[in-house]
């Protein structure tokens, strides 16, 4: 380590010594420590540019949802210096921006977060903005540049800043009102920031920040996304207006109680010198004043002022609280998405496009990325509450088929984030491979035999169907496999909720799937026999004097007469399958069979008509009942 | 030849009808097709009593192109239908495999294109069903298959115009049984009586020692599975010559089977036992008491699988196999769980089949 590095350091000081066998103790500073061990929070090599999307994207959403605005968030990401990898990040969103006295400490310094409470965000650590900040400060001589207008003041205001990584404190450059003409931000409040960094953009990372963007407006469609980039701009627009109830912040549950929480509970109320039953009524949830007597009694200490308990006497009272029986947690800090949003979002799921290089070549005003819309002909939700690690945890399954979807593809959120990487070993793969496909009403095989066509590269029968699925876990802890965030372990009874949400869900649409599968074979019924039918023809009219062109035409009318029908009157799908093993009497009993047929037809078909008219007859039943009972009575 | 060309005709005939049929209920009625074709298969298969040989039941399926997996069904019997009347037409002869390759086409559009057969067992099953629908084997329309069956003695047959002695004389070689089996006739037998064995390993080393000579019979093997003309000829040599038939195969569950098929029959062609099968043939070995009567060492005793034992649990309670010598013999193996392969004789020295165990089991039975 050399001199100007000690200096650098600032708070931590490094006596440089000759002798070999010393061992240097040194403090670090937050920002050095994290721009040390940026893996900790996801910015390496590649993803440096993809996670400094994320973090703003999250931020802005959090920053709006905390006040119920409806988010509209514009991010842009441009290549600068193509030379020394330089790009221009920005982020504005209309949130409640940040006071002007924090806007400086906000930005830059490591861990200093408004979020340190329990209640379901999507940043959690004061972690995400600051490695911009000082990746910026490290990597460029461009200042970060902040335009913030809080819903407590006036005013917006303009900052210049750049990060003093060796003391975890912000370096002002500037600070100024921004006078009413120049201001950027249009709204009641809001934040801008503008950042320099270096990185490289490979096109993977590319798809993955398109597919990071997308699957964020499907959780959030009231939200308005747009995302510039130097191959055009695409816009999410907003698909609804509903936002879900936002995450209030509750009190510790007692029975995820530590020596820490305690602790820092009695010193909260260190001024009023309330005893120790008070506190914990006070500070936890579900904690009656009765009960809070009931657990100083079990521990056995005596009563005293509660800034006057030893370590030894409170750890007394952890202990007893983790072996009392409390009421469930209540699930007021927690967010989920709801039934209504998360349906709008799958009906309106949009997927980013990148058109191939060649085709902008002759044509340079068009934008290289495009979105189409994806319209599932059915959509299905399902949700439950349960207890995992001692947090309240709530399930969110979504499912959409059919339409123009075309592939299977799994997506999984937490706590509203989109993960992307190691879907191999989330546990919401292993649930989709544990819950039958028969729980739809449809066979593995039946599965293969109509959609093996589509895109085959599996043999398992759900990645051929045109399915979509969706997990959101919420949580103010999810169970991550890895430090990475990116995939979610199978921890206490998470997986066993997850399938009986999958479950519902299956059987949820599993009339309409089988319809949908119905109407799917009818289609390829209707190949089969174009494809057919000309063998046929051809065979019989080179051995019999026929006209093939006659026969052709009504062959055709027939076989579409004959799956019109089928479709119309759908036979179950499993009554289908038995047809195979057990074929009908066709030919030789064609009475007997054609008026066997039209009955069953008469009784799948759940036609309203034929229901009102069963009501009508008992209707009339009853008035008929009547008239002969008042008859006999006169 | 007359004959044949009048039973050609009577076949193409039979085609056009079928053909006639559909279109008259397919432009006149506007009905959906269906073809009733004799089901075949283990549930369709029937134990006679009187004829002692399996025949077919009263099941029918009927192949209409009314879902998705029939069309291609339907579609594939009304061409190889075809493919036999053009065929017939033009006075020609065809194998199985020629029948697959006549009728081999792609289906679908560029996007979406199949196989209009997913291999030859799918062309197979079609040439089974013409013969189902005209009721006409196969070998009188002139599909045949290739020739494996292998037949040594004092035979003489002429197959057309050409005479063929079967009686070689040099111990060398055997001659194959031509499939084409209508254009095959049976001029003179010399033969006392005619042996029948699993494997033409086995037959070629009772050839090589003498036995046609010494004992004056006909050596036949139908390699494994017999095809068609090898138990035809056997059933005719049966019942029209009046030559005792007994037939060897391995003591084992398949190799009893395959005795069997010359002496019952088998489910996949129960339609067609009138034909095939020879119910008075003797079925005489390998017992499996002969693997212990015969000291057959251990080394040369194979272990039985789970499938040879599943087999021979179903073969116990066939109706065909009751009677006491056969339960006995079963239990036998079902204890021991051994089997062997006749070739296991040639442990005890390569004449010892031939010279020792076939004429002691012949003479037990009364045939020598």
């Amino acid at each position: 380590m050399d001199s100007s590095r000690t200096v650098q350091l600032g708070t931590s000081s490094v006596v440089q010594t000759k002798s070999k066998a010393k061992i240097n103790f040194s403090r670090k500073a937050e920002s050095e420590f994290f721009v040390d061990n940026s893996a900790l929070a996801g910015f390496t090599g590649e993803r440096i540019l993809y996670m400094a999307i994320r973090e703003l994207i999250e931020n802005s959403l959090d920053s709006c949802e905390a006040e119920r605005i409806l988010p509209k968030i514009a991010v842009s990401l441009k290549l600068v210096d193509p030379l020394n990898d330089l790009w221009s990040i920005s982020c504005e969103d209309n949130g409640i921006g940040i006071r002007s006295d924090k806007v400086s400490i906000a930005v830059c310094s490591f861990l200093t977060s408004g979020k340190y409470v329990e209640l379901q965000q999507r940043g959690l650590f004061g972690v995400g903005l600051k490695m911009i900040a000082a990746f910026s400060t490290k990597d460029t001589d461009h200042p970060l540049k902040v335009w913030s207008k809080s819903v407590e003041e006036t005013s917006e205001y303009y900052f210049e800043l750049r990060t003093d990584i060796g003391t975890n404190k912000p370096i002002v450059l500037t600070r100024r009102d921004t006078k009413p003409k120049e201001s950027i931000i249009k709204g009641k409040s809001g934040f801008r920031i503008e950042a320099v960094l270096r990185g490289r953009l490979s096109p993977v990372t590319k798809n993955k920040i398109y597919d990071y963007i997308s699957q964020t407006s499907i959780v959030n469609p009231y939200a308005v996304i747009s995302f510039s980039t130097d191959d055009g701009k695409i816009t999410f627009d907003r698909r609804t207006n509903i936002m879900p109830e936002p995450a209030k912040e509750v009190l510790p549950h007692p029975a995820d109680m530590d020596l820490k929480t305690l602790k820092k509970a009695i010193g909260n109320h260190a001024l009023q010198k309330t005893t120790i039953q008070g506190i914990l009524c006070n500070s936890f949830q579900k904690l009656s004043f009765d009960k809070a007597k009931e657990i100083i009694r079990n521990a056995g200490i005596e009563a005293k002022q509660a800034d006057k308990y030893s370590e030894h006497e409170l750890i007394k009272i952890v202990n007893i609280c983790r072996q009392t029986k409390f009421q469930s947690p209540n699930v007021d800090h927690l967010s989920p998405i709801g039934e209504r949003i998360f349906t709008v979002g799958m009906n309106t799921e949009r997927a980013i496009f990148t058109r191939k290089e060649n085709a902008i070549s002759h044509d340079n005003l068009q934008p290289k990325i495009s979105t189409r819309e994806m319209k599932p002909t059915l959509t299905g939700y399902s949700s439950r509450a349960c207890i995992i690690n001692n947090r309240p945890t709530i399930v969110e399954c979504g499912l959409a088929y059919g339409g123009n979807l075309s592939y299977f593809k799994l997506y999984r959120f937490a706590n509203k984030i989109p993960l992307l990487y190691d879907e191999g070993s989330d546990v919401a793969r292993e649930v989709i491979s544990e819950v039958e496909l028969n729980k739809m009403g449809v066979s593995k095989k039946q599965v293969k035999e109509q959609f093996s066509g589509l895109d085959s590269r599996s043999d398992r029968a759900i990645d051929l169907l045109p399915i979509h699925i969706f997990f959101h876990i919420c949580s103010t802890k999810i169970p991550y496999k890895t430090a990475g965030k990116e995939s979610i372990a199978s921890e206490g009874e998470l997986k066993k909720y997850m399938k009986a949400c999958l479950s519902d869900l299956y059987r949820k649409v599993s009339k309409q799937i089988r319809h949908e599968m119905h109407l799917k074979d009818a289609e390829n019924r209707l190949k089969l026999y174009k494809y057919y039918i000309p063998l046929i023809v051809d065979a019989i009219s080179e051995s019999i004097d026929v006209s093939a062109e006659d026969l052709t035409s009504s062959f055709l009318t027939l076989v579409d007469r004959h799956v019109k029908k089928e479709v119309s009157h759908p036979r179950s799908l499993k009554a289908n399958a038995e047809n195979h093993a057990v074929p009908e009497q066709h030919h030789n009993v064609r009475g007997q069979h054609k008026s066997s047929r039209s009955k069953k037809a008469y009784l799948v078909t759940k036609s309203s008509k034929s229901l009102k008219m069963k009501r009508v007859d008992s209707t009339q039943e009853k008035i008929e009942n009547f008239m002969t009972s008042s008859e006999e009575l006169g | 030849m007359a004959a044949m060309d009048r039973r050609h005709k009577e076949t193409i005939k039979k085609i056009r009808l079928i053909m006639k049929d559909i279109c008259d209920v397919v432009l006149s009625e506007k009905k959906m097709p269906s073809l009733d074709i004799t089901k075949i298969g283990y549930d369709n298969t029937v134990w006679s009593e009187e004829k002692r040989m399996l025949t077919v039941g009263a099941k029918t399926v009927h192949i209409s192109p009314d879902t998705t997996k029939k069309i291609p069904t339907f579609s594939q019997y009304i061409v190889m239908s075809n493919a036999v009347r053009k065929l017939l037409d033009e006075q020609m002869e065809s194998t199985i495999r020629g029948m697959y390759y006549a009728t081999l086409s792609t289906v679908g559009d560029e996007k979406n294109k199949q196989k209009f057969w997913t291999s030859q067992d799918a062309s197979d099953d079609a040439i089974k069903a013409v013969e189902l629908l005209t009721g006409v084997p196969r070998e009188e329309f002139s599909v045949t298959s290739k020739p494996k069956g292998m037949i040594s003695g004092p035979i003489l047959l002429r197959v057309g115009g050409d005479i063929i002695d079967c009686n070689l004389g040099s111990r060398a070689t055997s001659q194959l049984i031509p499939t084409n089996i209508m254009d095959v006739e049976i001029v003179d037998v010399k033969a006392d009586f005619v042996m029948v064995v699993e494997k033409d390993t086995v037959l070629n080393n009772i050839r090589k020692s003498g036995f046609i000579q010494k004992y004056n019979a006909i050596l036949m093997t139908g390699s494994g599975e017999p095809d068609r003309a090898t138990r035809m000829m056997v059933k005719t040599l049966n019942e029209v010559w009046k030559k005792p038939v007994v037939v060897f195969a391995d003591a084992d569950p398949w190799g009893l089977g395959i005795a069997l098929r010359y002496k019952i029959g088998s489910e996949s062609l129960s339609y067609d036992s009138d034909r095939l099968v020879t119910p008075d043939a003797k079925v005489l070995g390998m017992m499996f008491s002969d693997i212990y009567d015969y000291n057959i060492p251990e080394v040369a005793r194979l272990t039985a699988s789970d499938e040879d034992l599943n087999r021979a649990n179903d073969m116990k309670k066939k109706q065909w196999l009751k009677d006491k010598k056969w339960q006995k013999e079963l239990n036998l193996f079902l204890k021991n769980k051994e089997k062997c392969e006749l070739d296991a004789f040639f442990k005890h020295g390569f004449r010892y089949l031939a010279e020792t165990y076939l004429p002691q089991k012949l003479r037990e039975s009364g045939i020598l």
